[in-house]
């Protein structure tokens, strides 16, 4: 919890909550529709730039949508997705890793070697097959995500077994008579947290980025809900003369990534020194 | 020289179960989730009974277990099998554009497909390397070497902001800002390599940043430790001591991560950029089959990915352990 006393971290976690504030309340309190079309009013530019196109703060679309508030709906859906796909993850790949740490033996070991299979087939790869071949809901994205992402939290959660499971206090409640169950869930479970947290953080980003990928080939959240993906692939199209459909969403989630990426950041360098003994 | 061989043979036999258990698994999925493949090849006109015909005389509706041993003989003999969309003459068939334009005899090979895109492939992971590579080492360099002061934080703060931009807007607006409006350089489609420049670019912007990481802890890393205070004792100057001998022990952990996780991503973004550029790679044809149901595509080009993959590991932990001898117990 160091990570709160440095600036960086507080700027990025400040920026974040006003993102997510805004991603939930914003298109109540603009009470513009993110799906009605309205195509008398299609290909205004920025307000920002041009008065005229007051209350459409950003532009509106080829279909006379507001831009800002699709932009910010998409960034709740992604939101949304990232951060449940790496809770999936988390808990998946911890369980996974924790129950072979724990238990060793040939089991132990084959589901390392899944594990292990698991990290070598690129994520996309999977992601593009069972998605591009089949109906992609919310629910099946998610699932795609956690499948592909969960390994690194397995083989941290092995070692982290491995290494309590010596430990004297492991034993000492063993005889006191606690179940395995008991010993993982109360135990070991609280010291996996401390080195995989910024992963988990760093890997909502990286959810994100996949899951508007997604969206972008085609196999993401089906239109007419907005995503940051289907925005942007929708806006290739007039890129020459409305260049804000294409720029807008991808300037949100940027933005909303960079401040995932320096709050993960800054509990990386903040567990480093920790791990290197500064204060 | 024994241990070489010993190590290779190893790794080699745990490689190949690996790719035989990736194949397994993305073969079942192709023929359990919804889409019938040979919809997509007859069209929507053709009969039910039609349809179920081709299904019966291709095999496809066989037991998986049946199907996947068919398939691996099939590969043993060094044949993947035909595609069942794209027709020798290098058009897509079938689909919306009726069942007579199916020509059961005439299917492209899977491998001449593969054979034919894959340069156009190598060449761009090759660029985005390099171009990752001049990113990165400079800055990465400078920041492991003062640590803590100005370049550090840069280097931190570049790399989180490099790996915030999500690469297909950023693809976007390059092409958008760099081929519409500046015209420096040509963006959808390839023909010559200048082509390539555009797509790399964006490829070794998603790289750097891992590579900045690495490089900049592992330089620093290897800056405290002792050898380094001993040889300026001895009279080598600082600069000698950097680069004939940091440099060689911080590239063992970043020869790792360039195996591993750079790779990784390489391949992820491959298929994305080759998407966005309509740049004819194997990335490309790997999304055009997964949208048109090509199955003997999809899987070789899978077979493919997971075989790199697990190759380079092996190379990348043979050239660690050549580099360093400590790592071989």
């Amino acid at each position: 919890m160091q990570a709160w006393r440095t600036t960086e971290f507080r700027i990025g976690f400040a920026l974040f909550c006003l993102l997510i504030i805004l991603s939930v309340l914003g298109p109540y309190i603009l009470n513009l529709s993110p799906t009605q079309f309205n195509v008398s009013k299609k290909f205004l530019p920025p307000a920002l730039l041009d008065h005229s196109s007051w209350p459409y703060l950003f532009g509106t679309d080829q279909l006379g949508r507001d831009l800002f508030t699709r932009s910010l709906i998409g960034l709740r859906n992604a939101l949304l997705i990232g951060i449940t796909s790496v809770a999936g993850m988390f808990i998946l790949g911890s369980a996974i890793g924790m129950i072979s740490g724990y238990f060793g033996g040939w089991a132990g070991l084959l589901l390392m070697r899944i594990t292990d299979a698991q990290m070598s087939i690129p994520a996309i790869i999977l992601a593009i097959t069972v998605l591009g071949v089949s109906r992609p809901t919310p629910l099946a994205i998610i699932l795609v995500l956690i499948l592909a992402g969960w390994p690194a939290y397995s083989r941290v959660a092995r070692s982290v077994t491995l290494s309590e499971h010596r430990k004297e206090y492991v034993r000492a409640i063993k005889i006191l008579g606690a179940s395995d169950a008991r010993v993982l869930l109360v135990h070991i479970a609280p010291n996996i947290l401390p080195p995989i947290a910024f992963v988990a953080i760093l890997d909502i980003a990286r959810m994100m980025i996949f899951e508007a990928v997604l969206g972008f080939i085609g196999i993401g959240i089906q239109p007419p809900t907005p995503t940051f993906g289907t925005i942007i692939a929708d806006g290739t199209k007039y890129i020459l003369n409305a260049w804000w459909i294409t720029t807008v969403p991808g300037l949100l989630l940027a933005i909303t990534l960079c401040c995932i990426n320096i709050m993960g950041g800054a509990l990386e360098r903040s567990r480093n020194k920790i791990l290197l003994g500064f204060e | 020289m024994l241990f070489a061989l010993d190590f290779f043979a190893r790794r080699l036999a745990q490689g190949l179960v690996l790719v035989v258990l990736v194949t397994m698994l993305i073969f079942t999925l192709l023929r359990v989730v919804p889409g019938d493949p040979v919809r997509m090849m007859l069209g929507p006109m053709a009969s039910v009974s039609v349809a179920e015909q081709t299904a019966k005389d291709m095999g496809l509706r066989d037991p998986i277990p049946v199907q996947f041993g068919r398939y691996v003989a099939q590969i043993l003999t060094g044949d993947f099998g035909s595609s069942f969309v794209r027709s020798a003459q290098g058009g897509s068939t079938g689909g919306s554009r009726g069942g007579s334009t199916f020509d059961a005899a005439n299917r492209a090979s899977v491998l001449g497909l593969i054979t034919t895109s894959l340069p156009f492939s190598l060449l761009l992971a090759g660029l985005a390397f390099l171009f990752a590579l001049a990113i990165a080492l400079p800055i990465g360099i400078a920041a492991g070497l003062r640590s803590g002061r100005w370049p550090d934080r840069l280097a931190l703060h570049l790399a989180s902001v490099l790996v915030s931009l999500p690469n297909v807007w950023l693809a976007l607006v390059l092409i958008f800002l760099v081929s519409a409006k500046a015209g420096w350089l040509p963006a959808i489609g390839y023909q010559g390599p200048s082509y390539a420049i555009l797509p790399a670019i964006v490829l070794a912007i998603e790289l750097a940043p891992t590579l900045i990481r690495s490089v900049s802890v592992s330089v620093s890393g290897n800056l405290v430790e002792p050898y380094v205070s001993q040889g300026e004792i001895r009279g080598l100057s600082r600069s000698r001591m950097i680069v004939a001998h940091v440099l060689r022990n911080s590239s063992i952990p970043v020869l790792n991560v360039l195996g591993i996780q750079a790779i990784g991503v390489l391949l992820g973004g491959l298929f994305v950029v080759e998407y966005v550029f309509n740049y004819p790679g194997v990335g490309l044809l790997m999304i055009n089959a997964v949208f048109q149901r090509d199955f003997p595509v999809i899987q070789a080009i899978a077979i493919l990915a997971c075989a790199t993959l697990v190759m380079l590991n092996i190379l990348v932990d043979f050239a660690a352990m050549a580099i360093d001898r400590r790592l071989q117990y």
